[in-house]
């Protein structure tokens, strides 16, 4: 979700098979950059494989030219190693959140093989994909300040897994500014 | 059958050299002179086109190559080797685009294109490349110039020159270049240096220019970005009347 | 002329049936009659029925799946305990149902697999039961409930009726507990659990089952397993209704938001809803 020269992305922090529930501890975001995050949801191997694959590639292009990726870089490299699967996908479906470096925001979600689609205000991906997005058209508005991004993100994924039976469990939210990533966890309904 | 000869081409001397590489530098110092200039705002790289015959068409010659958008590069030594380097390097580019969607940075083209050099010093049954490159070009850090040897070394430069001449050119650049220098500065510097030691007439299609930066700007949809940019013989043409 | 009389005088038979059912509704017998539906004109009804209810229909029409329900037997009667969620597929459609269903003061169902079924067929019982009472001038007894409910689905038995139900409630002969379902299956027991959240309440109860409870720990340990499997199971949530059946009818005891009682069994305060860290 985009706001005033930020971005917030969340994710729940639900693991389970089918209807039954493994873990609450399992994070599904990583920092890719000072400035940018990648979200990935979907199958757990897939989501961990990955982001092995990009946190190896990500640490490549770093030590190879001498700069970190830029969100839209980032995005496009996301998805081109998608899309190297096009016939045995991943079954996953990620989120690129970041400032580039004239700190404005940028935003991309995309589907298990690739097609990515850049947003000015927010992306959703996952199970609860229908009720995230109900929220999201409901909840967001332009040019939030961090503060009020976080407290609208956080509303909007609470409210969204809370109609989800596979997803919930608690929840992390991260609001990147210039200066700073900040990160909570929320504690929500455990059910 | 093949098996049995890849063994590498190049290898050591008794007292440690790897002399093909330094035959293949020899046939560098026998090609034509060429030369690279980095400006404030731009770089350009020139050679002398050179043809055996007067009969042979010389507008069909291409010596100073784009690789994409942002890069180009000129060579001294071995023309063949030159074309086969260009392809790779090309290839190179575009396959940075698919996966970034965006042209690589000069430096990264450079260190494609010398890992494929290298690679020919050590690899079975080939040869290295008889060829020395000069590559420009322009990214997010500004203009870049680099020498590329066939070796596989390479470094940046702010003036270089490759070739037959290159010795007297170094010198006298040595002697022209400072780092306030904008780029139609260089392009006349490039002109006066290749002029040192020119055989024959020097006119518009005796030579090739390249430059990037200056005002050339614009590649793909919205974005401004500096585009390298042959000088067409009636833009060479402007340069020379302007030289004495 | 007559050929335009006959098109109007002439009546269709379902019409007549119509006509038949208003002027004549005079049978008493008639309205104490079980229920009847109208079937689908197919060729082979069980395989239709069967073919649109399953999981695998491209349009499936259940709801609420997933459950957890649970009963068991101790020294001062029954407890019974159930959530609240109610889904269609991964979609939560309510978190306020009231699955545990007052048959009457005696007796208690609860509801598991299609709410719909469960709602309709208790209800039912409900009725058969009152009919009994009036008819014999005494209650029905427990065994004698199940068995009519069991009855009157097996009817329909494959036919994509889907409920896994208890009825528990006390008789002359004391607490008692059937598990009857859509299969037909209708069993005696000490304790039962139902739905998908089951294996998990089971885990609990069996843990912590003693004949010789006292009636508030057996009320925490109902609650407590109706909690731990809405945690572990997607598809229970919402809150935990609990009732006790005792000698002179059963008694509602209480609704608790299992995200209270999360807090309450961590034996952690209820926090805010944020903690927050801030990386640098």
């Amino acid at each position: 979700m985009s706001g005033k020269n930020c971005v917030a992305i969340a994710s729940d922090k639900r693991f389970g098979v089918k209807y039954l529930t493994i873990s609450m501890e399992f994070p599904k975001m990583f920092q890719a950059t000072d400035k940018t995050f990648i979200g990935i949801s979907g199958l757990a191997t897939d989501v961990q494989t990955l982001m092995e694959r990009f946190r190896f590639k990500i640490n490549m292009y770093r030590m190879n030219e001498e700069r970190d990726f830029e969100p839209i870089t980032l995005a496009n490299m996301v998805s081109s190693t998608l899309y190297e699967r096009r016939f045995s996908p991943y079954f996953v479906e990620p989120i690129v959140a970041g400032l580039d470096k004239n700190n404005n925001p940028y935003i991309n979600g995309m589907d298990l093989i690739g097609c990515s689609t850049t947003a000015c205000d927010f992306a959703a991906t996952g199970t609860p994909e229908d009720q995230l997005y109900g929220t999201c058209e409901a909840l967001w508005e332009p040019n939030l300040e961090p503060e009020e991004l976080f407290e609208t993100i956080s509303q909007t994924i609470m409210s969204a897994t809370n109609r989800d039976c596979v997803s919930g469990w608690g929840a992390v939210v991260h609001v990147i500014t210039p200066e700073r990533v900040i990160t909570r966890t929320l504690k929500t309904r455990m059910d | 059958m093949t098996d049995r000869y890849s063994f590498s081409l190049t290898t050591f001397s008794p007292s440690g050299k790897l002399v093909q590489i330094e035959y293949a530098l020899k046939a560098v110092a026998q090609g034509v002179t060429s030369i690279g200039i980095k400006a404030t705002n731009g770089v350009v790289i020139a050679t002398e086109k050179k043809s055996a015959s007067s009969l042979i068409d010389d507008s069909s010659l291409e010596k100073v190559a784009v690789v994409c958008p942002n890069i180009g590069m000129v060579y001294s030594g071995m023309g063949p080797d030159f074309r086969v380097l260009t392809t790779k390097a090309r290839k190179a580019a575009q396959k940075y685009k698919r996966i970034y969607d965006e042209y690589p940075p000069t430096g990264i083209l450079v260190k494609e294109v010398a890992s494929v050099m290298q690679e020919f010093t050590q690899s079975g049954g080939v040869r290295p490349f008889g060829v020395s490159l000069l590559v420009c070009g322009y990214d997010e850090k500004g203009p870049g110039l680099y020498q590329v040897d066939p070796s596989g070394s390479y470094w940046a430069w702010k003036a270089s020159a490759i070739g037959k001449n290159m010795v007297n050119a170094k010198t006298f650049l040595e002697k022209r270049y400072n780092d306030d220098m904008e780029l139609e500065d260089a392009v006349h510097t490039a002109i006066i240096t290749l002029k040192e030691g020119f055989e024959g007439e020097m006119n518009e299609h005796s030579i090739e220019i390249g430059v990037i930066g200056g005002g050339n700007f614009g590649f793909g949809p919205g974005k401004e970005e500096p585009v390298f940019k042959k000088l067409t013989p009636e833009e060479i043409k402007d340069y020379l009347a302007n030289i004495v | 002329m007559n050929s335009i009389l006959n098109e109007f005088k002439s009546t269709s038979a379902l019409c007549e049936e119509e006509l038949h059912d208003s002027l004549y509704d005079w049978d008493t017998a008639n309205g104490f009659a079980l229920p009847t539906f109208e079937f689908p004109a197919v060729h082979n009804l069980n395989r239709f029925m069967k073919d649109i209810t399953s999981a695998s229909a491209p349009c499936q029409i259940e709801i609420q799946h997933g459950t957890t329900t649970l009963a068991f037997k101790f020294k001062s009667g029954v407890i019974v305990a159930a959530d609240s969620r109610a889904s269609q597929g991964n979609y939560v459609s309510t978190s306020s149902v009231k699955k545990i269903i007052e048959i009457n003061p005696f007796l208690l169902g609860t509801m598991a697999g299609g709410a719909a079924d469960c709602t309709f067929w208790q209800r039912e019982l409900g009725r058969q039961c009152r009919l009994y009472e009036l008819r014999n001038k005494e209650r029905i007894s427990v065994a004698a409930a199940s068995k009519l409910l069991a009855n009157m689905i097996y009817r329909y038995k494959g036919m994509g009726l889907s409920m896994g139900t208890m009825v528990t409630g006390w008789d002359k002969t004391g607490p008692k507990i059937f598990y009857v379902d859509s299969d037909g299956t209708r069993v005696d027991g000490e304790l039962f659990s139902v739905g998908s959240g089951s294996p998990f309440a089971y885990g609990i109860i069996d843990n912590g089952f003693d004949f010789d409870l006292d009636v508030p720990s057996a009320i925490d340990l109902g609650k407590r397993a109706i909690y731990h499997a809405t945690h572990r199971d997607g598809a229970s949530g919402g809150t935990v209704n609990l009732y006790h059946v005792k000698p002179d009818g059963w008694a509602r005891i209480g609704r608790w938001d299992v995200e209270d009682l999360h807090w309450e069994f961590q034996d952690q305060p209820k926090p805010s809803p944020i903690n927050s860290s801030v990386i640098g």
